[in-house]
């Protein structure tokens, strides 16, 4: 069972939870959605994988590690 | 390509509704869905990998205007573990194998409808993003965790 501490939300993350609700959902959308060129994964129009394996595989090999797209 | 748009989330909805597709919005975008207040560049469709429903989802996404060939459809038809389109409206990526989820029907049981958009329940969305066990995802979850634990205490009973 967790403790009280543990399942205690941030107060500032609490707010952001509390005024995204209260917002209409097409609202949340035009705050969610951004559009920033992401390098190399964004230069194909299509990929696809075997396995996500694969794909975590090839994120790795070729992504840069800023990206985030990296495993722990 | 500009920023998906809420429009564009109500066309894959309603023309997957159209031709039966069985998926759901996963990942960052099906959180948004829930309410999660974040940014994210696209989105997560976990769809069932079965025959049917693959074909019938290559018929709605090229009358959703995406530019699949023949040979890509047949991929998409036989349900690759992961997908990503950037050759139509906008940017989608299917996933037919989340990490962290064992089956499409046990995240298909657990689903969330919001405003008639079938969305992954908000501890299946964590369970892949804790499995994927990306950098940006360890970042994100702490934050995640903590929207749960809102969601669940106001989301309406009947979800």
């Amino acid at each position: 069972m967790k403790s009280e501490d543990e399942t205690a939300i941030p107060q500032e993350w609490l707010e952001e939870f509390e005024a995204a609700a209260r917002r209409p959902l097409e609202v949340r959308f035009r705050y969610a959605f951004i559009r920033t060129y992401k390098p190399v994964l964004d230069d194909a129009p299509y990929r696809a994988f075997d396995t996500m394996e694969d794909y975590r595989r090839w994120c790795e090999e070729n992504l840069p590690d800023w990206l985030g797209y990296g495993r722990v | 390509m500009a920023a998906f748009e809420y429009r564009q989330a109500q066309e894959i909805r309603d023309a997957l509704a159209r031709h039966g597709v069985r998926y759901l919005f996963i990942g960052r975008a099906g959180a948004i869905l829930l309410g999660f207040p974040d940014t994210t560049q696209d989105a997560d469709l976990f769809v069932e990998r079965s025959p049917d429903n693959c074909r019938e989802l290559v018929t709605a996404l090229r009358e959703l205007g995406f530019a699949l060939t023949n040979d890509q459809a047949g991929e998409v038809e036989r349900g690759k573990d992961f997908v990503q389109l950037k050759n139509g409206p906008f940017d989608l990526d299917l996933v037919f194998a989340p990490d962290g989820i064992e089956q499409f029907e046990d995240a298909w049981r657990r689903r969330v409808e919001v405003e008639g958009f079938p969305v992954c329940h908000i501890d299946d969305i964590i369970a892949s993003k804790a499995a994927a066990n990306r950098v940006k995802d360890r970042e994100s979850l702490p934050r995640l965790r903590s929207f749960r634990e809102y969601w669940m205490q106001t989301r309406p009973q009947d979800h």
